[in-house]
This record gives C-alpha cells, sequence and structure tokens, in this order.
C-alpha cells in the first residue's frame, strides 16, 4: 500500500492536534512555543501533500513552504527574547506564576 | 522576465512601504553611528517625516482601481488598499505623537521603540493589500513581531512583560490557526489568490467540501484572535493593560485596521459559499457585540475598559463583514456590499480617531512617577486639565455612538448597510448594544466633572507637547467628520 493525500492529511492533522494540545495543557512558555511551531508545520505538511498529489507541476506550495519556515524562524527569535525578557523579573517561565494583571 | 513597465509598476504599488521601510531603517543606523543615542528628538521626528512621505506616495499611487494588482496578482492596488493605508498612517502618526511624549516622560526615550513602529506599519499597509492569502499571512506575521515586542518596551515593569510574552504566545497561536486555515483553503480551491478563489468557488457548484469548510472555520479563528473578538478576546485585556500605553493605542489603532481590511478581503472573496460562513459570523457578531459591552461595564482601569470597547467594535464591524455577501436582496441587485466596505471603512477612521484620542489623554496625563489607567485618577479632570477633559468628553462620547460625532456616523453607516443587506437580527443587537455601552462611556465623563479629586498633587509631567497635538488633532477629527462625514469620503476619495 502506498500512502495518498488522506495519509498525509491525517498525519498532519495528528501534528496540529498534538501542537494543540501542548499549547492548550503545558504551562511552559518554551513548552508552548514548541506547541505552536508543530502547528505551523503540520500547515507545510499540507502543502506539501496538496503539492506533490494535486498540483504537481506548480512550484508555489513549495515557496509557500520556505516562506512559513523563515517566518516561523523569526517567530522563534521574536518569542525566545520575550521569554528571556519575562525570566529575568520573574525568575520562571511558567505560565501561571506569569499573572500580575488581573483577569 | 517581465517588461519594465510591469516593474515600475510593481514598485510604485510598494512604495510608501519602501519610504516606511527605509525609515525606519535610517533610525536604526543612524542612532547608533549618527547621532549615537544623543539626540532623542530626532527619532520621533524622522519617523514623522518618513510617515508623511509615505502618505505621499500613498495617495499619489498610479493606476488605482477596483481589481488592479501589482506583483503577479498578489496585491491589490485598490481603493480599499490605499484607503485602509491612509487610516493606517493616520494612526501611525498619532502613536509617534504620543510616544514621544509617553516614552520621554517614562524614562523609555529609545530609539527602537519607532524603529519597530514603522516596521510593523510596514506589515500592516502589505495586510491591507494583500490580494493572496499567504502575502497576507505574511503582513500580519510583519504586524505582529514588531507588536509583541512594543507591547514589553517598558522591559523592567512585570505588567509590561507579562502583556508581551501573554501577546506573542496568544497571537503566535491565532497565526497557526491562520495558516492551517490557508493550507486547507489551498487543498481545496488549488489557490491561495482571493481573486482565483473567488473564480474558482463560483463556477464549482455543489455544496463545499469538507476541507473547505474546515479551512474557512481555522480562517476566521485566526483572524479573529488578531481582530479580537469573542471568543478569541482573552488575550486583549491584559495585553492592553500591561503593554506602555502609547504601544497600546498603536496597537488598538493598527491591528484593528490590518485584521479588518483583511477580513473584508478573504470574505468578499468567500462570497460564492456565503451560505457555510454566514451563520458563523452571524453569531461571533452578536457574541461580541453583547460580552464586548457587558464585560466593559464593570471595569474600572481605563485601559481594561477601553480593550473591552475596542472588543465590543470589532463586533460592530463584524457587523459589516455580515452584509459583504448581500449582492441581491429578494432577487434584486443590493448595493450592500459597497455599503459595508464603505461604512466600515469609515468606521475603522472614527474608530482610531476616538480610541487613540482616549489612550492620548492617559498618555497626557501619564508621568514618570505616575502611569495614568485607573478611572480614578481622572477625579475632577475638568477643573484640574480643562482641555485634556473636554476632550475625552468628546472621545466617550463619540465611542458611545452619540450625535454629532463621528462614532455615530460610523456606527449609521454599518446599520444602515446591514438593513439594506437584510441583517436586521444584527442591526437591532447593535442599536441595543451601543445603547448600553453610553453607560460605561458616561460614568467616565461623570468621574471627570462631578467627582472632587482627591489625591495629592502629582509630579508634573516633563513634555507634553506632542500628546496634546495628538489628542486635538483626533479631537477634531471626531468632530468635523462628525458634522460633516463626506468631507472624510472626499479627503480619502472613499465611498460610493
Amino acid at each position: 500500500m502506498t500512502a495518498n493525500l488522506t495519509h498525509y492529511l491525517a498525519l498532519s492533522a495528528a501534528l496540529f492536534g498534538i501542537g494543540l494540545y501542548g499549547v492548550l495543557a503545558r504551562r511552559n512558555a518554551i513548552a508552548v512555543l514548541m506547541g505552536i511551531e508543530l502547528m505551523l508545520n503540520a500547515a507545510n505538511i499540507n502543502f506539501l501533500a496538496f503539492w506533490r498529489f494535486l498540483a504537481p507541476n506548480s512550484v508555489e506550495p513549495q515557496v509557500y513552504v520556505l516562506v512559513v519556515l523563515t517566518v516561523a524562524a523569526a517567530e522563534a527569535a521574536v518569542g525566545l527574547a520575550v521569554v528571556l525578557n519575562v525570566y529575568r523579573s520573574f525568575g520562571t517561565v511558567n505560565l501561571d506564576e506569569i499573572a500580575r494583571l488581573k483577569g | 522576465m517581465p517588461d519594465k513597465s510591469v516593474i515600475i509598476g510593481d514598485m510604485q504599488a510598494i512604495l510608501p512601504m519602501i519610504v516606511l521601510w527605509v525609515t525606519a531603517s535610517v533610525i536604526a543606523l543612524g542612532d547608533v553611528s549618527l547621532w549615537k543615542r544623543g539626540n532623542k528628538a530626532i527619532n520621533p521626528l524622522l519617523a514623522i517625516v518618513g510617515v508623511l512621505v509615505a502618505f505621499k506616495f500613498l495617495v499619489n499611487t498610479p493606476r488605482v482601481a477596483s481589481g488592479a494588482t501589482a506583483f503577479a496578482k498578489s496585491l491589490a492596488i485598490d481603493p480599499l488598499g490605499q484607503i485602509s493605508g491612509i487610516a493606517l498612517l493616520v494612526t501611525a502618526v498619532l502613536s509617534i505623537l504620543l510616544a514621544w511624549t509617553y516614552l520621554k516622560n517614562r524614562g523609555l526615550d529609545h530609539a527602537e521603540y519607532y524603529v519597530l513602529l514603522l516596521l510593523s506599519l510596514t506589515g500592516a499597509m502589505m495586510m491591507a493589500s494583500a490580494n493572496d492569502l499567504i502575502v497576507l499571512f505574511l503582513g500580519l506575521e510583519i504586524l505582529s513581531f514588531g507588536l509583541y515586542v512594543m507591547a514589553g518596551f517598558a522591559r523592567t515593569e512585570e505588567r509590561s512583560e507579562e502583556a508581551s510574552v501573554k501577546y506573542f504566545l496568544l497571537g503566535a497561536f491565532g497565526s497557526a490557526f491562520l495558516l492551517y486555515g490557508i493550507a486547507l483553503v489551498y487543498g481545496a480551491t488549488q489557490s491561495t489568490n482571493l481573486e482565483q478563489i473567488r473564480a474558482t468557488l463560483s463556477s464549482s457548484s455543489g455544496a463545499p467540501g469538507p476541507m473547505l469548510l474546515a479551512g474557512i472555520g481555522l480562517l476566521i479563528v485566526g483572524l479573529g484572535f488578531k481582530a479580537a473578538i469573542v471568543p478569541f478576546h482573552q488575550w486583549t485585556p491584559d495585553v492592553y493593560e500591561g503593554a506602555p500605553t502609547a504601544a497600546t493605542a498603536y496597537m488598538a489603532g493598527a491591528a484593528k485596521i490590518g485584521a479588518f481590511a483583511a477580513m473584508l478581503r478573504v470574505f468578499g472573496a468567500l462570497t460564492p459559499v456565503a451560505a457555510s460562513w454566514l451563520p458563523a459570523i452571524q453569531i461571533l457578531a452578536i457574541v461580541t457585540m453583547v460580552f464586548g459591552n457587558l464585560l466593559a461595564v464593570t471595569q474600572t482601569n481605563v485601559k481594561r475598559l477601553l480593550a473591552y470597547s475596542s472588543i465590543a467594535h470589532a463586533g460592530y464591524l463584524l457587523v459589516a463583514i455580515a452584509a459583504l455577501p448581500s449582492e441581491t436582496v429578494n432577487g434584486i441587485a443590493s448595493n450592500a456590499p459597497d455599503l459595508a466596505v464603505g461604512g466600515a471603512l469609515f468606521y475603522l477612521f472614527a474608530y482610531v480617531f476616538m480610541t487613540l484620542g482616549a489612550f492620548g489623554v492617559l498618555v497626557y496625563l501619564s508621568s514618570k512617577g505616575r502611569d495614568v489607567q485607573h478611572v480614578n485618577d481622572l477625579r475632577g479632570l475638568a477643573k484640574r486639565e480643562p482641555a485634556a477633559a473636554y476632550a475625552m468628553m468628546f472621545f466617550m462620547l463619540s465611542l458611545g455612538g452619540i450625535p454629532p460625532t463621528m462614532g455615530f456616523m460610523g456606527k449609521w453607516q454599518i446599520f444602515y448597510a446591514a438593513v439594506t443587506g437584510q441583517q436586521i437580527m444584527l442591526a437591532i443587537v447593535m442599536a441595543l448594544t451601543s445603547a448600553m455601552a453610553v453607560y460605561y462611556y458616561l460614568r467616565v465623563v461623570w468621574v471627570m466633572c462631578f467627582e472632587e479629586t482627591t489625591e495629592a498633587a502629582a509630579p508634573e509631567p516633563v513634555a507634553r507637547t506632542g500628546a496634546m497635538a495628538a489628542i486635538m488633532l483626533a479631537a477634531a477629527a471626531t468632530i468635523v467628520f462628525g458634522i460633516a462625514p463626506n468631507l472624510l469620503n472626499a479627503i480619502t476619495g472613499m465611498g460610493p
């Protein structure tokens, strides 16, 4: 049996679900960031699956994946800087303890 | 290889963004090499000059027409992009004036703030003209990266840091939904180009497949996070409260304009399958209007109050989105979509002037030791600072939608579009919740005018000219465009 589009979409949906679970269940800011990265990469798998099975002659999805990878790298850089700054003051990256604002 | 005139046309379309980017680079490099962090006034001045030059190029963009595009159809050069671009540049000028005062009084006077502001503004403008979902995503991220850092700009204050990390995590979470939605829409239509998507959807018969439905749902969630729509709004009050007030003001304006300009485009392109997403938008609009206003009632912090108010305003703007697909009413061609786009753009202008004005008053009153944000800080303001108090009164009346202010005209236009588009239920909820909102806006006015100040005199702020200029500009616009709404249409080339 060879893998078809449905298999790849299922893989990507599972990856998205794992990322989503990570964001909602983990309280460590870095772990949440990792969850978000998984969600972005799930979208990348989708793009590549659609390229392979639906539009093999188009280069667009491959370019999209490169764009998304670049954006995700920039996002990680900004995010880690923000988290580092929080760690300096709060001494923790646990989101439950970073709660000075009411609400 | 495209010929030379195409390349020139493409460059002209993004010239305003190039100008903003160059200005940001000049400030960033100049600050470390030329004026060596010594001259603090030159950064905001340069930033304002850059925005004004960008404005000049934006209004003079050649070939602006509905349906005109650049960069292989990935960027639209149409009135929607141009007008929301003007609204963004207005937001930028007001925010730079506010930041000038606020950062100086709070000892945060660094060039990086203006660099981030200009770069994120570039992203917002790209988002407003995006004719392709990937370009939209890219613009959204460029906008957001700047905002995440600006929210944490007071980097020794815990509240600001917390706002920054919360905004980042929820913003990135929202972006991930948006991107997954884009991927699914691509799979369903084989294109990310909005025009192409619309053409594919209108030519295909039958019900939309599950992949398209899931994609549209995720797009709504992703954009909902950015536009602060209930139930994706939880980050808003905390981020608005914790971020430096000047950054909150910019964030409130730029993120809202970018998100709604993008929504107008995306849902305009999804019109052929409106039956699948319209009920969701209607429910979100009602929930957002009701909860935004209800939660605002109990707030005692002006920044949180304005945060919930901005959520409620997002609900009103969603009403305009819901009127978008009403291209025919009872079989007769209707102008509801045009009215909805025009109304939403007018409302965005009104929102910018009144919200940035209200934040401007807080900035005006803040000094080094004292960050004004509580309602009680405004007690007796009418006696202490009559000019700021009366301006604040106009902003509150306008936010509440009381004539003859711009807020009223904006609400009226959206209301009219909703009625024309047969969204009667939404129009009724909008009218009722607006009436409810008047209560909490007028409470601020009451505190300013009729309660005595109880605190000892606060230290006088060092500089406040910039904030006063921004407040006066915003107040004048709120009243003038409220009395003569056609003037705004004439200036921006907006409207039918």
